[in-house]
């Protein structure tokens, strides 16, 4: 024990763990930046890139770290690169790093939901900024254990350097062992200072951990527990003085639809008579096309998704896609804001093709994000597609930041003045994990309009929600669509939704348009068969 | 090893625990001898020949002032390990030739501690300048380096106490036992060799396990994992001086090899000077009086030749 102690407490066995740390920590960040390049040239549009990244990861995952230190120290030389037995042990454990870390930021990438990034580009988001404000954050987040155990993983590595004369703990423990042939108290004693590092290394992730908890009080709010914990003395304070904080987006979801209703209605939002029907179709049919969908096809696979649309929608017209599922009311929905591509025909917004320039070359992803936000067509979605880590009021001020250039003050102002609108100024700090289904849509509407569009398509936006929250959401999208007149295209399936809300009803069934009119008169007398069938079986619901 | 340590003799059916504590003790005796015979002795070698040497110098002044690095594989006590009252030392015969080697010419030494089987290929890298490591001169290893040599050599059989498997050196008595032997060691091309001549006796060939230091090797007798670590012979003496109630030497072996400098093999210039370093070294009686320090059998000397690839 004597000598387990003696050894325990020995410089040179100290100085060893230096440079065990030294190596660990050179090897994990030469092994982070790699991995960061590897990870970005996998997840590139460019095939090239990926594929050199993956000789690369089969490379270096696939030979033994002892192979690359030797190799990094011994074959280099002979190329003319003599680097010292440190460097050429960092660089060999951050050789060998790169591609394991490449893989979990890869996997954190794709591990946010596609949901939020489609969102993002509604919003005109460019790739850059989504990678930056919405998958960065969530991605860094959830690769935290995982980054954890990375880091443990090279620190033990690192003991391979010691074949690379580098005096880490490991070789000085053997070096040790061998003058004294005092083998056991030697190798627990450097035992123990490993269990101390990769123990440090498990706090420091825990952590980590705690302070990204979104979940959790600010920061303040935690060190005025921590001392109070440490100083028992003195009493909590009690919630009546009023100072105690409320912690963001604590507490249940909130179900109740009657605990944050919609503020009185304008005035003009009011029920609507067939004469203010007539009188604004013939307003409408001045307007000029919002949007135009000319011969446009579409083609997964050996599937035609979409088969020679035709549709034009005025500027402030309403126009509600209705038609059984799989008909392409979605797909349309994302040609038209060049979520996705399409093989044949043109689609125009605000008379700007959004894919393509003048001259009819394809822009590039940037360049389709910055035309949606400077044409102006915003997307509401099934999913709702809240931004997770954003509070209520973050997911809609951070994109005017981020797209419009607002200031903060300015981007909080409106997304408060919305968030009124929808009802939800009590839930500006709530986390979207905290919102009901409803809430988060109405959230998700309110971002949507907030930068002022003059296109708003909704991707069936009642078809997620529990019944009784259908209302809310609904009545949140009628009084847009009175009180903001600009031109909507909304997939659903709400029939009496449609026939009080839409101008026009447009009725799809594989990929084609069948049938298109005013909607009450579509939905009182159908013409075309597969209308009336569909009509129908909604209706006996 | 020139330990004169006095070994406590315990009772014949020691507990585990005492067995593990002795060792300990006896280790750290070892550690405390080895500690103040480094610093009772005259390790310099102004004794040498100052003329001789200073000619040297004068015949090859590009050494004189330099830091060379000796790649050594520091776990052979007696040789080179490190020094366990000062840890970032390192001490034994080779290190102390090494010295006075660098004082005849005019250079200091720095050490790079690797592997055995890295030596050479440290050398060949230039992540060292010069190997003096108690590596035997073979025409397999003069295509990686020049050797210059400097002891003969002796090998001792390391058995566990009583010698259970009879082991009488690297012939027939090796059939069916295993050996512990560091990675690329010259005793291990000569015991596979034996795999036939078991064979045609009706025998199975000897097992090798292959270790990275004196030390594993060591550990895999005591463990019971190996039957015999065939080595110099004044490691083997040093192995049983610290686990006497457990190892014991079985026998002496010689073969057919000498112990040598490496370096590099383009460098004939460098080479000649370590050659004649070397040669005043023994000529004025130093290397004899350092092989007497660390407790070298005397007959051991031999003067320097080259080692070459052919």
């Amino acid at each position: 024990m004597d000598l387990f102690l003696h050894y325990l407490s020995m410089p040179y066995l100290f100085d060893g763990v230096g440079y065990t740390l030294l190596i660990t920590v050179l090897g994990l960040l030469g092994g982070l930046a790699m991995g960061v390049v590897l990870a970005a040239m996998q997840l590139s549009r460019f095939r090239g890139l990926a594929v050199i990244a993956r000789g690369y990861s089969i490379i270096f995952r696939g030979t033994p770290l002892i192979l690359q230190m030797v190799f990094c120290y011994n074959a280099l030389p002979l190329i003319g690169i003599k680097l010292s037995a440190i460097s050429a042990a960092s660089l060999a454990l951050a050789l060998n790093e790169a591609p394991f870390i490449a893989e979990i930021l890869r996997a954190n990438v794709i591990g946010v939901e596609r949901g939020q990034v489609s969102a993002g580009q509604a919003l005109g988001m460019t790739p850059s900024a989504i990678m930056r404000r919405i998958i960065a954050p969530q991605a860094i987040r959830s690769m935290v254990p995982a980054l954890g155990n990375e880091a443990v993983s090279a620190l033990k590595n690192s003991s391979l350097a010691s074949v690379v004369a580098v005096q880490e703990l490991t070789l000085r423990s053997t070096q040790l062992a061998s003058a004294t042939f005092d083998f056991f108290s030697i190798f627990f004693a450097s035992g123990l200072m490993y269990l101390v590092l990769t123990g440090a290394i498990a706090i420091i992730q825990i952590l980590v951990e705690m302070l990204l908890d979104l979940d959790r009080p600010p920061p303040r709010e935690q060190l005025r527990r921590a001392l109070r914990a440490l100083l028992p003395g003195r009493p909590e304070p009690s919630r009546a003085d009023g100072s105690a904080v409320v912690p963001q987006g604590a507490g249940e979801v909130d179900r109740k639809a009657v605990a944050d209703p919609l503020p009185p209605a304008a005035p003009k939002a009011a029920a609507v008579t067939p004469a203010d029907r007539e009188a604004r179709a013939r307003r409408l049919a001045g307007n000029g096309f919002a949007v135009e969908v000319k011969g446009v096809r579409k083609i997964y696979g050996s599937q035609t998704v979409l088969d020679g649309i035709d549709l034009s929608v005025r500027a402030g017209e309403v126009v509600a896609l209705l038609g059984p599922s799989g008909s392409g009311k979605s797909t349309l929905l994302r040609c038209i804001n060049r979520l996705e591509g399409w093989e044949g025909g043109t689609i125009r917004v605000g008379g700007q093709s959004l894919g393509s320039d003048e001259d009819g070359r394809p822009r590039s992803p940037r360049g389709v994000a910055q035309m949606r936000a400077s044409v102006g067509v915003g997307m509401v979605f099934q999913q709702f597609n809240l931004f997770g880590h954003l509070t209520a009021r973050e997911n809609i001020a951070g994109p005017l930041r981020w797209v419009q250039g607002l200031s903060r003050f300015d981007s909080h102002r409106q997304a408060d003045e919305l968030l009124e609108r929808v009802g939800l100024s009590h839930r500006v700090g709530a986390l979207p994990r905290h919102l009901s289904g409803g809430q988060q849509q109405r959230v998700a509407i309110a971002r949507a309009v907030a930068p002022g569009p003059s296109v708003l398509l909704l991707d069936e936006p009642t078809s997620a929600l529990d019944p009784e929250l259908v209302g809310e959401v609904l009545e949140v999208i009628r009084r847009l669509a009175v009180e903001e007149g600009l031109a909507m295209i909304i997939s659903t399936h709400q029939l009496r939704f449609a026939g009080e809300v839409a101008d026009r009803i447009v009725f799809l069934s594989g990929g084609r348009i069948v049938e298109e009119g005013p909607a009450q008169q579509m939905l009182r007398a159908p013409s075309h068969p597969l209308t009336v069938r569909f009509l129908s079986s909604m209706n006996a619901e | 090893m020139a330990r004169t340590l006095d070994t406590h003799s315990g009772g014949r059916r020691m507990s585990v625990v005492s067995q593990f504590r002795s060792a300990l003790a006896g280790a750290l005796a070892l550690a405390v001898a080895a500690g103040g015979l480094a610093t009772a002795l005259p390790s310099k070698a102004e004794a040498a020949a100052p003329e001789a040497c200073a000619a040297l110098q004068a015949k090859y002044p590009g050494l004189k002032g330099k830091t060379l690095v000796n790649a050594i594989n520091p776990h052979t006590p007696g040789y080179e390990t490190i020094d366990p009252s000062d840890p970032t030392k390192y001490i034994g015969f080779d290190i102390d030739l090494g010295e006075a080697i660098g004082e005849c010419l005019g250079f200091k030494l720095t050490y790079k501690p690797v592997t055995f089987a890295s030596l050479l290929t440290t050398l060949q890298a230039g992540q060292a300048d010069i190997v003096i490591s108690d590596i035997y001169a073979t025409k397999d290893r003069a295509k990686a380096a020049d050797f210059i040599t400097y002891l003969k050599v002796f090998d001792g059989v390391l058995v566990a106490k009583g010698n259970p498997k009879g082991i009488t050196g690297i012939n027939l008595s090796l059939c069916g036992t295993v050996a512990a032997e560091n990675t690329g060691y010259v005793e291990v091309p000569l015991i596979q060799a034996l795999e036939a001549e078991c064979k045609a006796a009706g025998k199975s060939a000897p097992e090798i396990l292959l270790f990275d230091n004196n030390a594993n090797c060591i550990q895999a007798i005591l463990a019971g994992r190996a039957d015999t670590y065939i080595n110099d012979v004044n490691t083997v003496d040093g192995a049983v001086k610290a686990y006497p109630d457990k190892l014991a030497k079985a026998t002496a072996v010689t073969l057919p090899y000498s112990v040598g400098i490496g370096v590099p093999r383009n460098n004939v210039e460098f080479r000649d000077a370590v050659f004649a370093a070397l040669s005043e070294i023994q000529k004025s009686g130093l290397q004899a009086e350092l092989m007497k320090k660390w407790n070298l059998p005397a007959e051991q000397l031999e003067s320097p030749t080259l080692v070459l690839a052919d």
